[in-house]
């Protein structure tokens, strides 16, 4: 992939803009030297016209000539001049010209034409003047109209319009040259906080999460929003990262002993000979110790799906808690009568929650199984959905032995040892009420347990509650399923 | 031989039980949690202790740090499913005498049982021997003077905890509580008669007698055959 380079970039786009700049300063300090020079060029012009008719003079003959005299005039020698009366009469020329094209000086009035000398270019002025010749004494005269005709070499002008121009593009070079390797060393400098920024995010790898961001990086104005953003997305990351090293050591912690079971159970039957009673016992506990193998993949998996929706979006649906509730209180109907325990179920309307319908049933059914796995016989085990204002409320009461107040804030943990005879021993995995607490978590809930030794324990659960998505069930069809225990 | 097993998996406690009951023949309690693992561990009656790590109550590392806090020298082998250097240099450290990676062998277990139960007792080789009593602890095999004893697995036990102890008198409690598990005291009127049994085996064709009774302190293996005296007590 090409990289670019953000201060080549910054540079390249302010040199161009100071080229742009430069061009239009030169051509336009062309156009105003040309014209200046052009306007002193033609004023010279002028001058020397004026000049030349000055020097027309009364020939003093019967004819009442005019003549030109040239004492005590000095004009350059590479100019060229004509001098004629009303009359057409030549009165006088340069030596170095053969006069103008008559259909260029024809008309009245005066111009201004070029035209070429000897290869030269020249700037030509005709000048139509009145000379007054032969004034009395009480003045007066005779008005005679005389035609000059001067020219110039215009190469003068014309290097030095270049030479202006050329000093000027000299100039902007000089300033685009010094402009660039100013600033690149000033970029240079002014980057470097971003250096040192990018330095330090280096440094991270998934044994190294410490980020401290530069001092350099976090005054600047630009790079403290990215320092701090970087800052915070290590720490999630590490608390990630340390999470799901704590699940993976959980889990292998928990699989090995699993697994240390089996082969443990089988090594036991191959110690010694024994009669084919054993060995069919040992075979279906083996079996069993399977069983529990799978259970605790499966849950763990489904822990691992839970929680990493938690870091996605809220895309999980919307469910009805009060239909999961009232299905799985029906699916433990003979779990409870097994147990000789009483199955009430107190849900009156719809409660709708930002959860997939799996998601209600896992955690209605991990619930209740926990309920009614710690449920004496003859004591009844209560679900409550109770849909609030912005709030649904789902609460599973048992009158089980409860739970030591030092073990609750551990239930939730994943792998809980809280108390074993609250895991292990009835079959758990440690893992529902983590998967629990997951679920809640990510549609922005909250789980606890409430028990105290000997009374009971109950679960309350509140969840955000969702708006009912358009089609749906009427709720008397589907409250009518509720069983009557 | 006692051993203690602190696990909290129910059916891993009961099948480590029933291996080192059914193979070497130890006396075997269970705890299912760090807390009750402790309070037994610390009436000093245990040969060795077979600890999991991750218990509830007490972790496993905790509670053999307050073991050896207090002195307790029983020889402890870790039961660990978390592998890793640091680990393994912790647990060392801080007492443990071996350990076992999860899942593990279970002949491989009781023989690290039988290993460290030796070196516990001081002893390094498998075979040992008193006098011209030879107890080979891997065959489960009694010799004396070269020619082989029969015993019953009772008697096989007290023998080989008592040539461990050689020259020491070894109490009837002591005996009780190292041999039988928490229940020893349904046991202790028959000591008596597995003593007299494995005299009567020992001595068969022989007047040294192998196992001294010390009235009211208990009972003694003779180590030096020449400072015996043939009759001394009854």
């Amino acid at each position: 992939m090409k990289r670019h380079s953000l201060s080549r970039r910054l540079i390249s786009s302010v040199l161009l803009v100071e080229l742009v700049f430069a061009v239009a300063v030169i051509a336009l300090a062309a156009a105003y030297e040309r014209h200046a020079h052009m306007h002193s060029f033609d004023i010279m012009l002028q001058g020397r016209a004026d000049a030349l008719l000055g020097s027309v003079q009364d020939a003093e003959d019967p004819a009442d000539n005019v003549m030109l005299d040239r004492t005590g005039l000095e004009l350059p020698s590479e100019d060229v001049y004509e001098v004629r009366d009303s009359n057409g009469r030549l009165l006088g020329r340069s030596a170095n010209w053969q006069g103008p094209d008559p259909r260029d000086v024809a008309s009245t009035g005066n111009r201004v034409y070029l035209t070429k000398v000897d290869g030269h270019r020249y700037r030509v002025l005709a000048l139509h003047g009145l000379r007054v010749v032969d004034p009395g004494d009480k003045g007066g005269g005779t008005p005679r109209h005389i035609l000059v005709v001067y020219g110039a070499r215009t190469s003068h002008m014309w290097h030095e319009v270049r030479n202006a121009i050329v000093f000027f593009s000299l100039s902007n070079l000089v300033l685009l040259i010094v402009t660039g390797v100013l600033m690149t060393w000033l970029l240079h400098r002014g980057l470097a906080p971003m250096r040192e920024l990018a330095a330090e995010a280096e440094n991270i790898s998934i044994y190294r999460w410490k980020f401290q961001p530069p001092e350099s990086a976090v005054e600047t104005r630009e790079l403290a929003p990215l320092a701090s953003a970087l800052s915070a997305a290590m720490q999630r990351l590490e608390a990630s990262f340390a999470q799901q090293r704590r699940f993976v050591s959980d889990a292998a912690h928990e699989l090995k002993t699993a697994v240390a079971v089996v082969k443990s159970s089988l090594q036991l039957l191959g110690m010694r000979q024994r009669t084919t009673e054993e060995y069919e016992a040992g075979v279906e506990v083996s079996l069993m110790d399977c069983e529990r193998i799978e259970e605790i993949v499966a849950r763990m998996l489904t822990l691992a799906r839970a929680e990493h929706r938690n870091t996605g979006e809220n895309a999980a649906g919307i469910a009805d808690i009060a239909d999961s509730a009232i299905s799985i209180a029906q699916q433990f109907q003979s779990m409870a009568e097994v147990r000789s325990a009483t199955l009430t179920l107190a849900v009156r309307e719809h409660a709708f929650v930002p959860l997939s319908s799996e998601e209600c049933s896992l955690l209605c059914s991990n619930l209740l199984l926990n309920a009614l796995q710690h449920s004496p016989p003859q004591s009844e085990v209560r679900v409550v959905v109770q849909p609030e204002v912005d709030w649904v409320g789902l609460r599973i009461e048992d009158q089980g032995d409860g739970i030591e107040p030092a073990l609750l804030p551990h239930v939730f943990e994943r792998f809980s040892r809280g108390d074993p005879s609250r895991s292990r021993n009835t079959g758990g995995t440690g893992l529902g009420l983590a998967i629990c607490k997951a679920i809640v978590d990510r549609a922005g809930g909250t789980i606890v347990l409430q028990s105290e030794p000997g009374q009971g324990t109950t679960a309350v659960v509140r969840l955000p509650r969702a708006s009912e998505p358009a089609a749906t069930v009427p709720a008397e069809a589907s409250l009518q399923a509720t069983p009557s225990a | 031989m006692r051993v203690l097993v602190v696990e909290d998996e129910v059916r891993l406690a009961d099948n480590l039980a029933a291996a080192l009951r059914e193979g070497p023949g130890f006396a075997v309690d269970c705890a299912e949690d760090g807390e009750l693992g402790g309070e037994l561990a610390r009436q000093g009656c245990y040969d060795l202790i077979v600890l999991d790590l991750m218990l509830p109550r007490v972790d496993g590392l905790t509670m053999l740090r307050q073991l050896r806090a207090r002195d307790n020298a029983t020889p402890v082998l870790i039961l660990t499913a978390k592998d890793g250097a640091a680990s393994t240099i912790e647990l060392l450290n801080a007492g443990a005498d071996d350990y076992l990676s999860k899942p593990f062998d279970l002949g491989e277990l009781i023989a690290r049982a039988k290993a460290l139960i030796r070196r516990g007792k001081g002893a390094s080789h498998p075979l040992l021997t008193v006098a011209d009593i030879e107890v080979n602890t891997l065959e489960q095999t009694v010799r004396r003077a070269g020619r082989l004893i029969d015993l019953s697995p009772t008697e096989y036990r007290i023998l080989e905890y008592m040539v461990h102890r050689p020259r020491v008198i070894v109490s009837k409690r002591e005996l009780l509580e190292h041999l039988y598990d928490y229940n020893w005291e349904h046991h202790s009127n028959v000591i008596e008669a597995h003593i007299s049994n494995l005299r009567k085996k020992l001595g068969a064709d022989t007047d040294q007698q192998a196992v001294e009774t010390l009235r009211g302190r208990g009972y003694r293996l003779v180590a030096e055959p020449a400072t015996l005296t043939p009759g001394s007590v009854g």
